[in-house]
């Protein structure tokens, strides 16, 4: 009887000595996680906007993602089921003078090793002003080029209007990786598509 | 004070945690993509492996024997989330790099192994030696195979590229099979040069 | 459906969690030395890390989701581990000694694998819901016994071989599965 209850004393004591510690450990640390999490969100999005005087992430709007009509085939449910049923978009907006003179949102679309996450800055009048790729577990060497600046600097200035949303290969404008075209076709796909949003959600975004 | 110096030297060759005793072979062969990653999870493991050795060296004889495992994990496992804790805060790309081999240091064989085998039944000094040693053989060996890793499959070491543009990068070495392979070469030669200074 | 089959084709092939993302390997390394014992652990590893997945899964929304105390994840997710090892230990030996005496000495060594933690970590944090954490962590475990079993096969060929001497053991385990490793490679791209 006296050793179980040594046990759980001995036991109990440090459980809690390490509960109060981390306690002590996670309040120190809270503010500074927060603000990195924060800066690396910041980053992606100020790398695809124009210049603007405001902090984007103070700006924002959620925009319902319409499975039916926004997007189609698997990916939408890809999107929109990640992390356990959200189905919006986060749009961020850049402001300059009041004015807003772009937005940024994350887009995705399937590549070959999973879901290929593409952060893409928009003009008010629709041209990609840049892309970022925030995840992917797309081959070093191969489809992960998707992330070389010169494969994202082929989307800036481009619309729906003067640009064919393909690859070469599928009869479009855009270069593909020699010896990877999934993961290409994927980040064209997802940027489409967010073009194809932007343009059903204008007044929305800008309002 | 001999036997002091004897227990740091240790882990560093002698029972080099990764090449001889084998363990902690997840986050060495997860980690090693780049060198950069070996200091970070090195640091890690080794502050995690010398403040659990001390505290369970201090408490070895405070412990009963049955509840002994529950007690180490406990201990090493608030020593990983203060670790944990302090790289997301200052430390965000390490963090991001390591993901979630950091919450798995808890099951680092060599943490609870050393606890086991050492703190557990020496005074707290040497205890506190033989983690420094472990930790810095485990890290030498992270950095060994981290180096050749990103030289072969990269080109560069640290993120400056030494073998330069020329140099098509060996693909294979920084996605799993080549870690695997690395490392058991590593292993290999490391056998090879013990049977020959034996 | 197409979900769930997609999930387990992803989980035990594409990202097997031993040859492709590094889960398990002091295991994977000790205990393939002979096939049966692989096929006895490969089962141990499929209940324990179901089962605490589960449990974790729920200890995570029900407690430390709901008292924002997330930070204790890795604290007490590992303690529920180490709790239920020892609880299934105890029925085993109670309720099938034959099974206790075949399973019984791989349960103490899953604690410390790093399988069972990584894939009870991974399932929150992927956001799964229950299902899902359950079907991941079937698959994930269902992964880990078949690269086990595959390469308990291959090591007992290994020990009929020549092989240099200072590559015996663990060295020439180490490449037999980077080896694998490449094969398992051949996967991705299957789930489109």
């Amino acid at each position: 009887m006296r050793d179980i209850l040594e046990l759980v004393v001995v036991l109990g004591i440090i459980c809690v000595v390490a509960a109060f510690s981390l306690a002590k450990v996670y309040d120190i640390t809270k503010d500074p996680i927060a603000r990195q999490e924060r800066l690396a969100r910041l980053q992606t999005v100020n790398a695809v906007l124009p210049p603007h005087d405001n902090e984007p992430d103070r700006n924002t709007v959620q925009i319902p993602l319409d499975t039916a009509n926004d997007t189609k085939g698997k990916d939408a449910d890809a999107k929109a089921d990640t992390k356990a049923g959200k189905k919006t978009v986060l749009v961020y907006k850049a402001l300059q003078g009041g004015q807003v003179t772009g937005v940024a949102f994350e887009m995705s679309a399937t590549g070959y090793g999973g879901d290929i996450g593409v952060m893409m800055g928009l003009a008010p009048d629709g041209t990609v002003k840049g892309i970022e790729i925030t995840s992917m577990s797309e081959t070093p060497g191969l489809g992960a080029k998707v992330t070389t600046p010169s494969f994202k600097q082929q989307f800036q200035g481009k619309s729906l209007q003067n640009t064919r949303f393909n690859v070469k290969k599928d009869g479009g404008d855009f270069d593909q990786i020699s010896g990877a075209t999934i993961s290409p076709r994927a980040v064209v796909k997802a940027v489409r598509e967010g073009l194809e949003f932007y343009q059903k959600h204008k007044e929305a975004i800008i309002q | 004070m001999n036997t002091l110096i004897r227990d740091l030297v240790n882990g560093i060759w002698k029972e080099n945690p990764i090449f001889r005793i084998v363990l902690g072979m997840c986050s060495t062969l997860a980690i090693t993509t780049e060198a950069k990653n070996a200091i970070g999870m090195g640091t890690a493991v080794t502050f995690v492996l010398v403040c659990s050795n001390i505290l369970i060296s201090a408490l070895r004889k405070v412990i009963p024997d049955k509840v002994r495992l529950a007690c180490y994990i406990v201990i090493v496992a608030t020593f990983v989330t203060i670790v944990d804790l302090v790289m997301a805060g200052f430390f965000f790309q390490l963090h991001k790099a390591m993901g979630i081999f950091i919450p798995l240091i808890v099951v680092n064989c060599i943490i609870l192994g050393r606890a086991e085998a050492f703190a557990n039944k020496n005074p707290v000094l040497n205890s506190m030696m033989d983690g420094i040693g472990m930790g810095i053989g485990y890290t030498l060996a992270l950095l060994t195979v981290g180096s050749i890793r990103e030289l072969l499959g990269n080109g560069s070491l640290f993120g400056l590229p030494l073998l330069g543009s020329r140099y098509i990068p060996f693909l294979l070495a920084i996605l799993p099979p080549g870690a695997f392979i690395v490392l058991g070469l590593l292993l290999g030669l490391m056998n090879k040069v013990n049977q020959r200074l034996a | 459906m197409q979900k769930i089959l997609l999930m387990i084709i992803s989980t035990v092939l594409v990202n097997n969690f031993v040859v492709a993302k590094f889960l398990g390997i002091c295991p994977f390394l000790g205990v393939s030395r002979k096939t049966e014992t692989a096929v006895g652990m490969g089962l141990s590893v499929i209940f324990v890390v179901t089962l605490s997945t589960v449990l974790t899964w729920l200890v995570q929304v029900l407690i430390l989701d709901r008292f924002n105390i997330q930070y204790m994840q890795t604290i007490v997710f590992i303690l529920v581990i180490a709790g239920l090892v020892q609880f299934v230990e105890m029925v085993l030996q109670k309720t099938s000694p034959g099974l206790h005496q075949a399973l019984g000495i791989y349960l103490p060594l899953i604690t410390t694998n790093c399988v069972v933690l990584g894939v009870a970590v991974l399932a929150v944090q992927n956001g799964y819901s229950f299902m899902e954490a359950l079907i991941y962590s079937l698959g994930a475990s269902a992964g880990f016994a078949l690269a086990l079993v595959l390469f308990a096969g291959i090591r007992e060929r290994l020990a009929l071989a020549e092989i240099p001497k200072s590559l015996e053991g663990t060295a020439i385990a180490l490449v037999t599965t980077g080896l694998l490793a490449l094969a398992f490679m051949g996967f991705t791209g299957l789930v489109k």
